[in-house]
């Protein structure tokens, strides 16, 4: 579209999968008083499904509004699929889909005019919006609903077109702002399935932000985020292996027993005849049943959790508690239509 | 090639919602027939250059024919205004977002909303030619087609400028005040409802209306565009007929560009 030459080298030429890449430098965004990004830097490999955790107010929405270029940082350089935000926005525009955290659907128009109308803006060709419009109805299921104005779907069904929309154009980066929030459980549940199967279908990087710890299970690296600084990034495990602790809970069969597996370790928190111990290897756990397997009535081991992770990191919890009434309100309105859709 | 498909999806828009607004086609409908069929019919016996009971002058026209090209343009301004309300809707609900991340340049996203909102004002403007026999002025091809063309200029630079106040107000309630405070007098203070001179020679202004009104409606830029409108309808001018099409087309372009620079601001 802009007769501009390509200045970087791996946009076009490069191996196609280090194309992807999102990179993120020494970002910084203020608003007034508020540092919303801190000296913000990160790396996101092609083909991952990453997210960005963080409770309200870290700054994730106004990283993914840099990242897709609606927002100035104060100072640092991003890139998404090998084109510098700052200075060539119109490109790295056509590269990304996004999938906003406030609705941004056209109430008055209907499923298929919604679509089509994203298909002509980013250029699309009547034969390919053809084609992708019944491809990605299909994927978020909503084939049938196509003729309804946006504003009679539901808002799991909305957030199911809007991720239909942010993919028409093929982008090789999508951006999804809290996809799930305020949906029931089996809305999100589909979400994350779309998710997971675009991934295996088409080539593209993912970058969700979440407030749910469980989703953060489904992806492949984490990046933990509070006002406006990264503490952590790494898979889901790394996490869980630097920073979350594991926990063997035992109850034995009677106060001896207790006592002699107290006596061997000292450090366990006792309470009557249960104990908490911190498992420091993965040898601890068989050698504690080899020694006390005949002695014990229960035993179970606490993996180390993101909850936990997070604790660890920010000293607070993720969950913004106050919201929790209103999502199950809404999840409630949601069931309607999860038999119809 | 693709900036254009981009304008047609933008342009296409504006006009579906426009017209799937039922409230708005019902106003640009209600609006020439209560204009022209009661308060031109109305007046119509009034207009004839009679001062104290005494005939002074001639006026070659009756009422209904002298305010017809008027309505057309009190049509457009309606229209073209409550058109920029699509500005803080989007900002509102969010779209504007989606157009944001999109690869279409800032211009080209306010061109396509732009050329909708024209495009439904110069809709509502030939609704009132649909009324032309009822204000028995014949109407030519030749009339209609430049006609429209003017209605297009006028209501391009309306619609700029209703964005412009839009980008401003930020709010339903603010925007609704603020059109319905400066839509009336604008009209009224066109030389709409009153010929500047009433003897429809220039000597008669200064003798029959104080100076400050003639002023007022001196300095107002639509004045000169109903004199436009009235030259392609009913033949009649006031002023230099050059001067509306020039001041309407200043309009356009001084409207469209200072939005741009706000749009390219937010
Ligand atoms: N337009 C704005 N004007 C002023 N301050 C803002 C603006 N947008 C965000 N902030 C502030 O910047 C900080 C980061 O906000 P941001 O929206 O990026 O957080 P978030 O991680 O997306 O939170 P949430 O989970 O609630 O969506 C917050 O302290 C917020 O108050
Ligand atoms: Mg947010």
């Amino acid at each position: 579209m802009t007769p501009r030459p390509v200045p970087s080298p791996s946009s076009e030429a490069g191996p196609a999968e280090r194309a992807s890449n999102i990179s993120v430098r020494g970002v910084s965004k203020r608003y007034g008083r508020t540092l919303a990004l801190d000296d913000v830097s990160l790396e996101v490999e092609a083909g991952r499904l990453f997210a960005l955790l963080g409770p309200n107010g870290a700054g994730k929405t106004t990283l993914l509004h840099i990242l897709s270029t609606i927002l100035r940082p104060d100072s640092g350089v991003a890139e998404v699929a090998g084109v510098n935000v700052l200075t060539n926005p119109l490109d790295a525009r056509q590269r990304i889909g996004m999938v906003f955290q406030e609705p941004s659907l056209d109430d008055r128009l209907t499923v298929q005019e919604n679509l089509n109308f994203h298909g002509l803006v980013y250029g699309m060709s009547l034969a390919d919006r053809r084609r992708r419009i019944e491809e990605m109805l299909e994927l978020v299921e909503l084939s049938d609903w196509r003729e309804h104005l946006a504003r009679q779907l539901s808002s799991g069904m909305k957030r199911r077109l809007e991720i239909a929309r942010g993919l028409l154009h093929e982008p090789r980066i999508l951006f999804l702002d809290e996809p799930t929030v305020g949906l029931d459980a089996q809305s999100r549940e589909r979400i994350w399935m779309y998710l997971s199967e675009l991934r295996a279908r088409e080539n593209l990087t993912i970058v969700v932000t979440t407030h749910y710890l469980e989703e953060v299970e489904y992806c492949d690296a984490v990046c933990i985020i509070d006002r406006g600084k990264v503490l952590a990034e790494g898979s889901p495990e790394e996490l869980k292996a630097a920073h979350g602790k594991e926990f063997l809970r035992a109850t034995a069969l009677n106060a001896e027993a207790a006592d002699r597996i107290h006596a061997r370790h000292p450090e366990a928190i006792r309470s009557g005849n249960s104990l908490v111990i911190e498992v420091k290897d993965a040898a601890f756990a068989p050698a504690f049943l080899a020694a006390f397997a005949g002695e014990l009535e229960t035993v179970s081991i606490d993996r180390p959790s993101l909850e936990s992770v997070f604790l660890t990191l920010t000293g607070r919890d993720l969950r913004d508690k106050k919201a929790e009434p209103r999502d199950i309100v809404r999840a409630a309105g949601q069931r309607g239509e999860a038999s119809t859709g | 090639m693709k900036l254009l498909g981009g304008i047609y999806a933008i342009w296409l828009r504006e006009v579906k919602r426009a017209l799937r607004d039922r409230g708005q086609l019902i106003g640009g409908v209600s609006r020439p027939i209560l204009w022209l069929l009661i308060m031109g019919i109305g007046l119509n016996p009034y207009f004839r250059g009679e001062v104290y009971g005494e005939v002074r002058f001639v006026i070659p026209y009756t009422y209904v024919q002298f305010i017809f090209p008027a309505i057309i343009m009190l049509n457009i301004m309606y229209t073209s205004v409550q058109s920029a309300v699509s500005v803080i809707w989007d900002r509102e609900f969010g779209f504007l977002r989606e157009v944001l991340v999109s690869p279409m340049p800032r211009w080209a996203v306010l061109l396509g909303k732009i050329l909708g909102g024209t495009t439904i004002a110069v809709l509502h403007g030939s609704l009132v030619l649909v009324l032309a026999r009822f204000a028995n002025i014949p109407m030519g091809w030749l009339n209609v087609v430049q006609g429209l063309a003017l209605m297009f200029l006028l209501a391009f630079g309306l619609t700029s400028f209703g964005i412009i106040i839009a980008n401003r107000v930020r709010s339903f309630e603010g925007f609704g005040v603020f059109s319905n405070a400066v839509i009336l007098p604008l009209y009224f203070t066109s030389s709409s409802i009153f010929p500047l001179d009433p003897a429809l020679t220039r000597a008669q202004t200064a003798v029959l209306y104080p100076d400050w009104l003639i002023f007022l409606v001196s300095i107002n830029p639509l004045t000169y565009a109903v004199d436009a409108f009235r030259g392609t309808f009913i033949g009649f001018n006031q002023f230099d007929p050059m001067l509306g099409l020039i001041i309407m087309g200043a309009m356009a372009v001084g409207f469209f560009t200072l939005a741009l620079i706000d749009f390219n601001r937010a």
